[in-house]
């Protein structure tokens, strides 16, 4: 959930989602979802000339488990929050298994 | 055979096929012969005819009926094979055990139930109503066979209700309607309530004919009907009820009981708008007399009855269905009738007529969209599937009650914060998104007070579903030790990964009991020897300060409100609570700063080492804000007791400018500034003359040379001189404080008096002094006449040198650089300007 909780807030930033084939699509982030699935607008192919096919698609919907990366904006993740967000998973996390064991 | 009109009659007996038995290959054999003899096939017209279809033709009678019943009748071509038997199929399981029973049922001519079908249902349908079948096609069910005494049982051919999980039906309503038609037509229970009234009319006319039927009490049924309230799926049991009812007791009293059946969807609006016109149509036909005012309140009914939905179930299990057939057929028959019934309206009553149908029609097909699938799932179903969810979101969510706030918040928790901070959504973070499961429980209630104006049955089924969800919550809450549900079968398999947290790709095995005590016992061993800091256990330290400070941070946002109510004692009670876990947590984190730790020679102490790494200064503001005065005090001293062997003074002197650090240093210095200092800066404004007087003298006994020299020491130490000076501006204080003072200044000046020249970062040009001026006019304040004079000797150089380098600068720099060292020139009473 941290990272659906991360990508929500860039939802309408400009980011580049790299896929596991190898094409980098940058577009703006308009939706994301618990699967990390990705929605993007106004999308633009990094390597235009290799992925000619890819010049007519305006948008895109990802399927999360095919993204490699996600270029984020650095300006828009907030560093300390994310930290403490991620201690806080960590800490959910270990608190479900300490339930589980006793 | 009348198979697509074809007539048997003439057909020669004596060709092959007629005379065969009933063979089901038989037409593959001979359509080998045929391969093997194509002279015989091209010699006779009837053979070819014989052979194609005749092999084919061989259950027709099964299937379409027989032609020796309904030889007279006229042949459809809208056959209906399955979907309005299968609606009534388990009907028609038990008919054929009663019948099978009560043989010598006299065979009634058929006609007195079939034929009028077609007058009543152009008076009751209408166009819009694609799917409603009026039942008006020639009745071949294809159960002719059972009526018949002497023809051969077939077990096998009647539809087990258990293929599409229906569940037999009980007894009583099953044989119910079955006698009230007459015997003869109790086989097909395809028919429509119309013609189930009309039939139970001419029984009604015709008192002397003896109703065969032993009777159920009718109240058996109502209270039924109040049970199966609001239920879609036993609209279709109701209408019989309703029928039945309206046969039994007072026969003519049709419209009364048809309304119950209507109720389902529109109680208050239908009625009195729609029998009143409808019923004051005159009514051209002797037979649809009573047809025209039922039709209204019959209408939805068929609707809600939804006659797509059994077949649909059919479908879906792969058994075929002719939706098609039977809508195209109806609807066309509908239209032409409707419009012969209009042609004996009035001018007036039709348009009156139209208007009303016109509306109906709208609302109906408005209901009959939304109703469309009405019926799929029995309410038992639907329970079920609701406290599935339910339970998923509850094991999803975790505790709605406890996690409500902590859990989403947890579980969303970078989401909610940014957006806070960012104003993008103003929430509370005392008031995180609700938990579903209490949203839900929330609009069930809300939902219900819609649902009370809607009579007590409406308002019992909320209720029960509430207490459900009630329960279902509970359940999930008794044990959040199993949180995943292990429901499997009937519904398919169900994931154990749900929208909350999807499945985990990885899943990493913990140590377990053996683990967790391995590293408490760790844990110990490095408390206990503390001695041997390595960076790891310092890094897990401030792990633990971390996960510490964050749960005072949520506890301090769930303080208690203030009483608003004015019910103190229960605010008191709550709030020492809530100090209680304060305090707890408090001593938790203090025990983690390991502030108290023993200090030893050679070693550095662990709260130093804690402030070393780059996390451990950021927290520092956070922790300072959940510590008392005295904790901060203890903490500033240790830090000023260290300050020489804080990283950041030890390995950052500035004595050839900042550009010698590495990049690290820098950043490290930056934050120690940014996180820590502010810190220190905001406890020193409360602080009163004896401490500072301590803090002063603690440095005294430093390395104030090296203290000097850094950034960080710099603004530490005019952070101290500066505190004294304002307490002694704002005057008071014990005199004695101030001698202490005094004294402790003059020595920290003995110290800092070689060092006084070398403070200087870098070159004059680098212009990195401003702190160090800074710290100069805070010692130049503070110091007596004849210190000023030590201290112009000391800084005289630089102080002209940068008067000179000024000259040389744009206006704007030059001013800047003046000004600051004009800072320290006027704290001794000087101005650059004299120097000029």
């Amino acid at each position: 959930m941290l990272f659906f909780s991360f990508f929500k807030t860039l939802i309408d930033h400009e980011v580049t989602v790299e896929l596991k084939n190898d094409i980098q699509i940058r577009g703006t982030l308009k939706s994301v979802d618990q699967y990390l699935n990705i929605r993007l607008d106004e999308i633009s192919v990094v390597e235009e000339l290799k992925y000619p096919h890819m010049s007519s698609v305006k948008n895109v919907f990802i399927r999360g488990s095919v993204v490699r990366y996600v270029h984020l904006p650095a300006g828009s993740v907030d560093v300390p929050l994310l930290e403490d967000a991620t201690r806080r998973a960590s800490q959910g996390e270990m608190r479900k298994i300490l339930n589980r064991l006793t | 055979m009348s198979f697509f009109g074809f007539d048997s009659q003439r057909h020669n007996a004596a060709a092959p096929g007629f005379s065969q038995a009933h063979d089901p290959f038989a037409g593959l054999s001979q359509r080998n012969d045929e391969d093997d003899d194509a002279v015989d096939f091209d010699d006779t017209y009837d053979g070819l005819g014989d052979q194609l279809d005749e092999s084919g033709d061989a259950f027709n009678d099964d299937t379409f009926g027989g032609g020796d019943t309904g030889a007279a009748a006229p042949v459809g071509k809208d056959f209906d094979f399955f979907g309005q038997t299968a609606k009534v199929s388990s009907a028609i399981e038990e008919e054929h055990v009663l019948f099978t029973r009560q043989q010598p049922a006299p065979k009634a001519a058929p006609a007195s139930a079939v034929p009028p079908a077609p007058a009543m249902s152009s008076a009751t349908s209408v166009h819009y109503t694609q799917s409603y079948q009026p039942y008006s096609q020639p009745v071949r069910t294809g159960y002719e066979k059972y009526k018949e005494p002497e023809a051969e049982p077939i077990p096998d051919l009647h539809v087990d209700a258990s293929l599409w999980g229906m569940p037999a039906k009980k007894p009583a309503a099953e044989s119910a309607p079955k006698p009230q038609t007459q015997p003869p037509t109790s086989g097909r229970k395809v028919m429509s309530l119309e013609e189930v009234e009309r039939a139970m009319r001419e029984q009604a006319q015709r008192p002397s004919q003896p109703s065969v039927q032993p009777a159920p009490p009718p109240q058996e049924y109502a209270a039924d009907r109040v049970d199966y309230y609001a239920r879609p799926d036993s609209a279709q049991r109701q209408q019989l009820y309703g029928a039945e009812q309206s046969q039994l007791p007072q026969p003519p009293v049709h419209h009364g009981h048809g309304h119950p059946v209507t109720i389902l969807q529109r109680p208050h609006s239908r009625t009195p708008q729609q029998t009143g016109p409808v019923s004051s149509v005159p009514s051209p036909q002797p037979r649809s007399h009573h047809q025209l005012p039922q039709a209204s309140p019959i209408q939805p009914t068929q609707i809600l009855q939804n006659p797509n939905r059994l077949s649909g179930d059919a479908s879906r299990i792969g058994l075929p269905t002719q939706p098609a057939h039977r809508s195209q057929g109806s609807v066309n028959r509908n239209q032409q009738q409707q419009q012969q019934h209009f042609a004996q309206l009035s001018e007036e009553d039709k348009a009156a007529y139209l208007d009303q149908e016109t509306k109906r029609a709208k609302r109906n097909h408005k209901i009959w969209l939304l109703s469309k699938d009405n019926g799929l799932m029995t309410p038992q179903d639907k329970n079920f599937i609701t406290r599935i969810q339910l339970q998923q979101l509850v094991s999803a969510t975790g505790n709605p009650g406890e996690v409500g706030n902590e859990g989403s918040l947890a579980e969303d928790f970078y989401y909610q914060v940014l957006f806070q901070i960012r104003g993008g959504q103003r929430q509370n973070p005392n008031q995180p998104l609700n938990n579903f499961a209490q949203t839900y429980l929330f609009q069930t209630g809300s939902r219900q007070g819609g649902m009370r104006r809607q009579g007590r049955a409406a308002e019992n089924h909320a209720q029960r579903m509430e207490q459900q969800v009630q329960r279902a919550v509970e359940a999930a809450k008794n044990k959040p030790k199993n949180p995943q549900l292990v429901i499997a079968g009937s519904l398919g398999k169900i994931s154990f990964s749900n929208a909350k947290t999807p499945k985990p790709l990885l899943n990493i095995k913990r140590g377990g009991d053996a683990g967790d005590g391995h590293r408490a016992a760790s844990n110990k061993r490095m408390g206990s020897s503390s001695t041997a800091l390595d960076r790891k256990a310092i890094l897990r330290n401030i792990e633990r300060v971390y996960n510490t400070v964050m749960l005072m941070e949520d506890h301090a946002r769930l303080a208690p409100p203030p009483p608003t109510n004015g019910n103190h004692e229960e605010f008191h009670a709550k709030h020492g609570e809530w100090l209680a876990t304060a305090q707890a947590l408090n001593a938790k984190l203090w025990d983690e700063l390991k502030v108290h730790e023993p200090i030893r020679e050679n070693t550095v102490h662990p709260f130093i080492a804690f402030l070393t790494f780059p996390k451990g200064k950021k927290v520092f503001s956070r922790v300072f804000r959940h510590i008392s005065f005295e904790q901060r005090t203890t903490i500033l001293t240790m830090i000023i007791f260290h300050l020489d062997s804080l990283d950041v003074v030890r390995d950052a002197q500035l004595t050839h400018g900042e550009k010698n650090l590495s990049a690290q240093m820098r950043e490290n210095i930056e934050l120690f500034s940014m996180s820590v200092m502010p810190s220190l800066f905001a406890y020193f404004n409360d602080t009163q003359i004896d401490i500072v007087t301590g803090v002063l003298g603690i440095i005294t006994k430093l390395n104030v040379d090296q203290i000097a020299k850094t950034r960080v020491g710099t603004s530490m130490l005019t952070l101290v001189l500066s505190r004294a000076e304002l307490l002694k501006q704002a005057g008071g204080g014990d005199p004695r404080l101030w001698n202490e003072w005094d004294q402790t200044f003059d020595a920290f000046f003995n110290v800092l008096e070689p060092t006084l020249p070398h403070m200087f970062p870098g070159s004059v040009n680098a212009g990195e002094d401003v702190l160090v001026w800074q710290l100069l006019a805070a010692i130049g304040v503070s110091a007596n006449p004849e210190q000023q004079q030590r201290l112009v000797l000391a800084v005289k150089d630089r102080v002209l040198d940068t008067v000179a380098h000024a000259k040389t600068l744009p206006a704007s720099l030059a001013a800047q650089r003046l000004g600051t060292v004009n800072l320290f020139m006027h704290s001794i009473g000087l101005d650059v300007e004299l120097l000029q």
